[in-house]
């Protein structure tokens, strides 16, 4: 035994010493973030142009930043997806960092318990104002009036579409993809898709990943002109909207006009093999499809298009869109100089929106979306109408990340045909509910 | 005393008193920032009515049910077999243990390839035979299946080794006498060596009942607990209703019952094997 | 012992063994290939895998990786850590529940046989209160001591040491030794084999723990491999690059296989000498 323990001390002691031997007594400023980690791939690169995807970019900027403020450590932690656990934890713990991601519909838990400290005021000594924000991206970091960070973006569910099938289909014209305006003109062009190439419509998330069919509810509740909440404890789902939204998606499901039982990497990868007409997946992948539709062995050479959800019911022009932000949990002992790193890092992101528009997502700054070096970026003419229809659900509504799960669960449930539509649909408006009279 | 004391103080430490605070907060209601106010027991009271808790009892019982005889009799078998000095045993003993060293984010993400549908192992499989490929995960009746299969997987190694383990003490000369007697190999292995491993036989059993009623990596990464929560299990429960959704106090409550379920059946369990050995 | 129809049987075992050995092996094989291709081509068509070219990219990928080595180095100081401390504790206390005589000494062994019943859920956050209160989090105390509560080992030791024959401290005991003499320097020994296993469950559980390092240590530098790799897995616009994640799974978990081995020959060996005897 301690023939073996001995080498293997000697090891552990060498890389201990290793890595603590430099002392460093610069400001640290920790960043806390998902978007998963690249360092193989992007961890020298300091100029985000020559980055692509969101770990990519969000990589070379902090890489970037960091080589413009050697004056500041910068600590980068990355967790796994999304990283509200462990945020939680050090919340409890008094141990949180400095900049976290999160998700605009997640603040006002955060808020609710007094954890974030809000930013409007410091934002502002930078000349960093709400009226800058898009609409959208505005609604999404402001809870009860109070700006609590920094929005990075504004993302919404796309429809990426594979214009070569179209073509075979006969739903191009004129270069342009024919989409549905209403239900019945769905099913009708989706039965043509199927009969002429004999793949499904659309490729679509259906299982173990439940933010599929939930987002595709909401929107289809909202270009109802429903409320997808009526107020802070009841959601309106078992209603007329509620049950036509289910009923349209489980009509999808059984007729076969949508791929089965696929997860977000199965229904990805259908689209990636020419293996359905449409994939439902969020602006995210944008800059990475269309970099695929370039490369000749792609099923979509040449053929990658790229388009709002549309319309299908007669209400207002409408999606749902959710947003990322930076903002900074309330920690009575950081530092001036802390606080200060800080907030160089957000004017820092801030000024430098438009790479980390390069992803996909809509950029959180109407600068950005009026400038024609965004508009230039491809696709991003098909898309904008986003900036102006998109819609997050309302502030007062809280736990929306747990909701969506329950949501989720039970719309695929009802998509399956494993439980009626009118019963998914009073499951989730109970188990809806029951959360939020939780707290 | 003085032997068993270290190992007490820490049983007490970070084991009793954490439970004790647990028990305390299922009492109450609140998240992890704080306590709001104590209900007395109206968690219990809701979970007991909580249609979706219910169902994840079944489904963590019928789990265990799937997992834990095939896992105690499958490692029991494997150990006799491999009970030798072979260099083929020795290779065989070291591939059954190998998935055991996988850590269950990259178990779930290898099953699900091979049991997705489309592009799935097993949908490749059934295409090849011309029938239509089942939606493992998919579908409500296959679902739970599908995850006790991939436990088992993953999981036998630790009963063989057990098993192992104890085969090697059962002394030599018993099978000796035996031989000589002409004692049939059935015999044997009811005479002999199935009494001489009743223990370990016991302790597979509560370690097994203990470890699968606590499932949760698995449906969690394949399949969220869907479809239609047919295969979400009490810890993915207490999982989601503390972390996700913020109802510590509820949560709380249900771990405890979550406990008292699991204390139950092993001393059910225990109880029958030291009755067995005592006869 | 082999009679003439035990050979068939033993050929019989050996084919249906090794079938299923086979079976076992199909999905680690796969993992394997899959880690030798480049993740984008395996997210276009996973098939690609069974034709070149294979890379060692994803290993070079993982490697490069800013903290690795950091995370194997915590993981390594922690299993073992946590190893050594349960030997230790379970030993003592297993001699103790089996061989010495003090009040309330069943009363107690039954409570720890309960304790083995307690879900890790519904304690983990009194565990992480009760760090916080002592800022404790991030450090390697945090990550090694709860896993040293769990009462498996005191069990299986007790178990063991019960099923040692007691002629054996008798005679130690006309031989004049002290108590702690007898159980380190006699019972010790023979209890090798029950060693070995609980040792490699324990490292097991240490190695693969995810629910308590991911809420305790916070900390970049603190990060357990487990974790640690855990926190690189999403990354939605690449779609998880398939070849790297199972190189990664290869990475972690070659370590463990490695030990199995180690331990596999004490186990074989420790019985073999008492056999001897």
């Amino acid at each position: 035994m301690i023939r073996i323990a001995k080498p293997l001390f000697a090891f552990a002691l060498a890389l201990l010493t290793g890595s603590c031997a430099d002392r460093d007594d610069r400001t640290e400023l920790v960043i806390q973030r998902f978007f998963g980690a690249c360092q193989a791939e992007f961890g020298n690169l300091t100029d985000p142009a020559q980055a692509n995807g969101e770990c990519g970019i969000i990589t070379a900027m902090i890489n970037q930043f960091r080589s413009e403020n050697p004056d500041i450590k910068v600590v980068e932690n990355t967790v796994f997806w999304p990283g509200y656990d462990q945020l939680n934890a050090q919340l409890a713990a008094n141990g949180a960092p400095d900049l976290v991601t999160m998700h605009s519909s997640v603040i006002p838990d955060y808020k609710s318990r007094d954890l974030l400290q809000p930013l409007g005021p410091m934002l502002a000594t930078e000349g960093i104002v709400p009226a800058d924000f898009t609409a959208a991206a505005r609604a999404g970091v402001t809870v009860e009036g109070e700006v609590m960070g920094l929005p990075m973006d504004v993302w919404a569910t796309l429809w990426h579409i594979n214009q070569n099938l179209f073509d075979r289909a006969g739903l191009v014209r004129d270069g342009e993809p024919i989409l549905p305006r209403n239900v019945d003109e769905f099913m009708a062009q989706a039965a043509q898709f199927e009969e002429r190439t004999g793949k499904p419509y659309l490729a679509q998330i259906t299982a173990r990943d439940f933010s599929g069919p939930m987002r595709s509810f909401y929107i289809y509740m909202m270009q109802q002109g429903a409320n997808v909440f009526n107020d802070e404890r009841n959601a309106n789902f078992d209603s007329p909207e509620g049950r036509r939204a289910l009923q349209f998606m489980r009509d999808v499901y059984a007729r076969g006009y949508t791929t089965p039982d696929q997860d977000y990497t199965g229904s990805l990868a259908t689209f990636l093999q020419g293996d359905a007409g449409i994939v439902v997946v969020g602006t995210w992948m944008v800059g990475e499809l269309d970099a695929r539709s370039k490369e000749p062995d792609s099923p979509f050479y040449h053929g990658y298009a790229v388009r709002p959800v549309p319309q299908l019911f007669d209400g207002p022009e409408i999606s749902f869109v959710d947003g990322h932000n930076w903002v900074m949990p309330r920690d009575d002992s950081r530092s001036e100089a802390e606080q200060e790193a800080a907030l160089r890092f957000l004017r820092f992101f801030a000024q430098n929106d438009f790479q980390w528009s390069r992803t996909g997502h809509f950029p959180a700054f109407t600068k950005i979306i009026e400038s024609r070096e965004w508009q230039s970026l491809p696709h991003r003419a098909a898309i904008s109408s986003i900036t102006r229809i998109g819609k997050p659900l309302p502030s007062f509504v809280r736990r929306q990340a747990p909701i969506e799960n329950v949501v989720g669960e039970e719309a695929a449930a009802a998509m399956s045909g494993a439980k009626p539509v009118g019963k998914a649909i009073s499951d989730m408006q109970r188990r809806t509910n029951e959360i939020l009279r939780s707290f | 005393m003085l032997f068993v004391m270290p190992y007490l103080c820490l049983f007490i430490l970070m084991l009793i008193v954490p439970l004790a605070m647990g028990i305390r907060l299922s009492f109450t209601r609140g998240d992890l920032f704080g306590i709001k106010e104590f209900v007395g027991l109206e968690n219990y009271a809701r979970l007991l009515a909580d249609p979706v808790f219910l169902r994840t009892v079944w489904n963590t019982v019928y789990f265990v049910i799937l997992t834990v005889p095939s896992l105690t009799i499958a490692g029991l078998l494997l150990a006799l077999a491999l009970n030798r000095e072979t260099r083929w045993a020795a290779i065989m003993r070291g591939i059954f243990f190998a998935s055991f060293v996988l850590s269950v984010t990259v178990v779930t993400l290898i099953w699900r390839l091979v049991l997705i549908p489309n592009g799935g192992l097993a949908g490749v499989i059934a295409k090849a035979f011309g029938a239509e490929p089942i939606s493992f995960l998919g579908d409500q009746n296959w679902a739970m299946l599908s995850i006790a299969m991939t436990t088992i997987w993953w999981g036998i190694g630790l009963p063989m080794v057990l098993f192992l383990a104890a085969l090697q003490q059962v002394p030599r000369d018993l099978y000796e006498a035996a031989a000589l007697d002409n004692a049939s190999r059935s015999r044997m292995l009811f005479a002999i060596t199935l009494p001489a491993i009743s223990r370990t036989i016991a302790l597979v059993l509560v370690i097994e009942i203990i470890l699968q009623f606590q499932l949760f990596g698995q449906p969690q990464l394949m399949t969220s607990g869907g479809p239609n929560n047919s295969t979400r299990p009490i810890v993915l429960f207490i999982y989601e209703s503390g972390w996700s959704q913020w109802q510590l106090g509820y949560a709380s409550a249900a771990a405890q019952i979550l406990f008292a379920l699991i204390a139950m059946v092993a001393m059910v369990q225990y109880r029958i094997s030291s009755r067995k050995e005592s006869r | 012992m082999p009679a003439i129809s035990s050979r068939r049987f033993f050929y019989v075992q050996v084919v249906v063994v090794t079938l299923a050995a086979g079976l076992m092996l199909v999905p680690l094989l796969w993992v394997l290939i899959l880690s030798l291709k480049d993740s984008a081509a395996l997210m276009s068509d996973t098939a690609s895998a069974f034709s070149p070219p294979y890379t060692l990219e994803n290993y070079a990928n993982i490697i490069g990786g800013q903290q690795v080595s950091t995370w194997l180095l915590n993981s390594t100081i922690v299993s073992l850590a946590m190893t050594a401390g349960v030997l230790l504790l379970s030993s003592l206390a297993g001699y103790g529940f089996s061989r010495l005589e003090f009040p309330g000494r069943d009363a107690l062994f039954v409570i720890v046989l309960l304790g083995l019943a307690i879900p890790e859920q519904a304690v983990i956050i009194g565990r992480h209160q009760l760090f916080s209160a002592i800022s404790m989090h991030n450090s390697y105390t945090a990550l090694v001591v709860p896993g040293l509560s769990m009462p498996f080992g005191v069990f299986l030791m007790t178990q063991y040491f019960r099923a040692i024959p007691l002629e054996i401290d008798e005679a130690a005991r006309l031989d004049g030794a002290s108590r702690f003499r007898i159980f380190w320097r006699i019972l010790l020994p023979l209890t090798i084999p029950a060693q070995a296993t609980l040792g490699i469950f324990t490292f097991f559980q240490a190695w693969n723990d995810y629910w308590w390092p991911l809420v305790s240590a916070t900390n970049h530098d603190m990060l357990t491999l487990t974790v640690g790799i855990a926190s690189t897995q999403v990354n939605f616009a690449q779609a998880e690059g398939l070849g790297f994640l199972m190189a990664q799974a290869v990475f972690a978990g070659a370590p463990m296989l490695l030990i199995y081995v180690i331990f596999q020959k004490y186990i074989v060996r420790a019985v073999a000498g008492a056999a001897g005897k």
